[in-house]
């Protein structure tokens, strides 16, 4: 009888140990994995996206009729992504801008077109980053998931050439969210 | 009827767009726009053509993705061109931007709305510092940059806490009057300019801005400095103090040189308590030119008138190289008892060979015109026999000493003769030949004298030594005794020390280099000498009172020539038995 009593106390022991190793694990995966999507996005210059954004952003706000219709505001949960989210969203976003924004919007003047295509240069490289180097981090949880068709609704709410002059006049909205995820990693 | 059916349908069409057009007639405003700086959202926009007197403008504000616009009442003002809506839109800095519509109102009529082109975001606001505070130091001016805040703004809207990273400044200064600005960054709100020995206004401007974004940015006011040369700087006025405490620690080390100096000892030519090797060699001295006999006057007026008209008096002895006879070496008038064996011990050895010769004729011929000195307390009564001697002229005196005795009473006479050669000699009152020679403690110094073989004519050395003696104490005694009795230390400078204790003598003069030569332990008893200007004079260190002759210029003691090998034997009053 006691013995039985010592042998399941054991076991409890072991279970509580194993479960508290878990733990530590689980806890030393998310921190890197926050970490991984600062470092990765390091190389990028956030600067000179802003930059050309800046020239054209007059232009493109100026053409938007549509005042009252956000697609990227909206999306309170920019703020509240959690930093587990980050990366998969950052993900989904860039691969919006590239497959459907860029390619919706059509652009008489060369300088705005000049613009536009340094943009999405930069967009496809932190892409590229972002694969090189968090793709295995980078897991898309379901409120993640719920904010990226919350975007792709609200662009699809509007003419598609109105939806994507809106989507590159929002552009600010998406590289300042960038650029406060990753920006304590790079200014140190 | 077709025909009569349009005509009603267009009229009232007409009608309709009739009114649309007067509720629309008031033209809207032609640009909106925004005007920010740090928390300063101003809202400006462009008066519609001919505006009426009451025409105003009406203002709303819409936070982009909320769908909902708000009317702000505060901007509805007539004549009004602008609104600040800092108040309505304090989270500017952390949302996505606003959207602004103006549009004209007059009476019962309206506007279309005007939007603003963009949206109002923090991109929009225009980067500025609140001033520049600047500050002159050693050539440099250091400048602080004040960063623009704001009361309304909420708590942790700093300007530091929204631009928190990469924060640059661009500093511009000149110099007046100069146009051309030069430029220089920094990353801090300190910063300082060098301008190393430059003076004159320089002029600085600063423009703020955040390398991670695109905000436009305007320059702060123009401050202006003075530089000016700084004599009185740190490191001057260290090195000016450093200076000062070095001049004044040399000063101090002068001072006590000198304290040290004058309060030390007597020179060396005045102290005479050792017998100096110098004298020994080359000042033989007879032995027994220790005492001092004092001359009786009665005896002493007998002396030959000759002596007093001698040179000797009218020399101007400096103790050597005297072309005239010395008073020694005339046939002593007053003899003085021979000196004590133990005199001459103490005295030295060794004569010269013209001191032995004078020695025996018995101080006849000798030239030493010094005085033997007795110490009163021993032999208060003696009264040594004293021997006229003849006193070289001035010409054959090398001695200029004096010794001078204690205890002297009233002054001495000087003798008109105005001796030249300071060796002036008390003589004590004439002593019986018949006394035993006493062996008296010499006060003072003995003056010694060069022999020379044409020592004639003492007459006048003798006068002067009588009326010298009326001067001083009795127990002073003074003795010319011959040259062969002096101790050849007391020639070396003239004098030898007698054990006078408290007898300290203060020349007054300027006894000349030589005097240095003499050993330091050397008291000297100075005899004044009256009327030779060319003698150094002495006086007592203490009382009694001070001889006239000490005051003369020149004084007892002549002007010693560096020859002082060749001083003169002073002729001792001192008979040899």
């Amino acid at each position: 009888m006691v013995l039985r009593l010592g042998h399941h106390f054991h076991q409890d022991m072991k279970a509580q140990c194993i479960s508290h190793c878990l733990l530590g694990m689980t806890l030393i995966l998310y921190s890197v994995h926050t970490h991984s999507l600062r470092r990765c996005l390091i190389s990028v210059d956030m600067r000179l996206i802003e930059k050309s954004f800046h020239e054209i952003k007059r232009a493109l706000q100026n053409k938007d009729t549509f005042q009252n219709v956000t697609i990227l505001s909206t999306l309170q949960s920019l703020k509240t992504i959690k930093p587990i989210d980050v990366c998969c969203v950052t993900k989904n976003l860039l691969t919006f801008y590239k497959d459907r924004v860029f390619k919706d919007h059509q652009e008489l003047s060369p300088q705005i077109l000049r613009n536009i295509s340094n943009i999405a240069n930069s967009f496809l490289y932190m892409q590229r980053a972002l694969q090189q180097c968090g793709q295995r981090w980078c897991q898309c949880s379901q409120e993640a998931i719920n904010a990226t068709r919350i975007v792709h609704d609200n662009y699809n709410q509007l003419e598609v050439r109105s939806a994507a002059l809106k989507s590159l006049g929002e552009l600010d909205i998406f590289l300042a969210w960038i650029d406060k995820n990753h920006q304590e990693t790079s200014a140190t | 009827m077709l025909s009569r059916r349009l005509l009603l349908l267009s009229a009232l069409v007409s009608l309709c767009l009739g009114f649309g057009a007067h509720g629309t007639e008031l033209p809207s405003p032609p640009s909106v726009w925004f005007k920010a700086k740090f928390f300063q959202h101003i809202l400006h926009w462009v008066p519609i053509p001919n505006p009426s007197e009451n025409t105003s403008y009406e203002v709303a504000l819409m936070r982009y993705g909320s769908r909902l616009w708000k009317t702000i009442p505060s901007c509805s003002q007539a004549l009004e061109l602008s609104c600040d809506l800092t108040n309505f839109t304090l989270d500017l800095y952390h949302s996505n931007g606003y959207r602004a519509k103006v549009r004209a109102i007059d009476g019962s009529q309206h506007s279309n709305w005007t939007l603003t082109k963009t949206r109002f975001t923090l991109d929009e606001v225009t980067l500025t510092v609140d001033g520049v505070t600047l500050e002159a130091l050693n050539g440099y001016i250091f400048g602080t940059i004040h960063l623009p805040g704001s009361q309304v703004a909420p708590e942790g809207n700093t300007y530091q806490d929204i631009f928190e990273y990469f924060r640059t400044y661009t500093i511009a200064f000149r110099k007046v009057p100069e146009r051309t600005f030069k430029i220089k960054m920094v990353n801090r709100e300190n910063f300082s300019l060098s301008f190393p020995g430059e003076v004159g206004e320089f002029c600085v401007k600063v423009m703020p801005n955040v390398e991670s974004r695109a905000n436009k940015a305007e320059w702060s006011e123009e401050q202006c400095l003075h530089l000016t040369k700084q004599y009185f700087t740190v490191t001057n006025l260290s090195i000016i103090f450093t200076s000062i405490l070095l001049f004044s620690g040399a000063l101090v080390c002068l001072a006590l040189q000198l304290y040290v100096r004058r309060r030390g000892k007597l020179p060396a030519v005045l102290i005479f308590e050792k017998t100096s090797p110098f004298f020994l060699v080359n000042f033989p001295c007879p032995d027994t030119y220790n005492t001092i006999h004092i001359l009786d006057l009665v005896t002493f007026q007998k002396v030959s008138p000759e002596l007093k008209d001698s040179d000797l008096h009218g020399s101007t002895d400096s103790g050597f190289g005297s072309g005239k006879p010395s008073l020694q070496t005339e046939k002593p008038q007053f003899l003085l008892p021979g000196p004590h064996p133990q005199t001459q011990e103490a005295l030295g050895k060794g004569e010269p060979p013209e001191l032995q010769d004078s020695h025996s004729d018995g101080s006849s011929d000798s030239t030493d015109s010094g005085i033997c000195l007795q110490e009163p307390s021993l032999h208060p009564s003696t009264r040594p026999t004293w021997e006229q001697q003849v006193v070289g002229t001035s010409q054959g005196q090398d001695d200029s000493g004096i010794g001078l005795v204690p205890n002297s009473e009233g002054q001495p006479e000087h003798t008109k003769s105005g001796s030249h050669l300071g060796h002036v000699s008390l003589l004590g009152p004439a002593v019986p030949e018949e006394e035993a020679p006493a062996v008296v403690a010499v006060q003072g110094y003995l003056k010694q004298t060069r022999y020379t073989e044409d020592m004639t004519n003492p007459t006048g050395c003798l006068e002067e030594e009588v009326s010298l003696i009326d001067a001083f104490d009795p127990k002073l005694r003074t003795c010319l005794q011959a040259e062969s009795d002096w101790p050849s230390l007391a020639l070396a400078k003239g004098y030898l020390k007698q054990d006078t204790p408290g007898m300290t003598l203060v020349p007054t003069g300027t006894p000349g280099e030589h005097w240095n030569q003499l050993p330091e332990e050397w008291p000297l008893l100075v005899l004044p000498s009256c009327e030779d200007p060319n003698t150094v004079s002495w006086s007592f260190a203490h009382d009694p009172a001070p001889l006239d002759c000490v005051a003369a210029p020149g004084g007892l003691l002549g002007s010693f020539d560096s020859n002082l090998v060749a001083l003169p034997l002073i002729s001792s009053l001192h008979t040899e038995d």
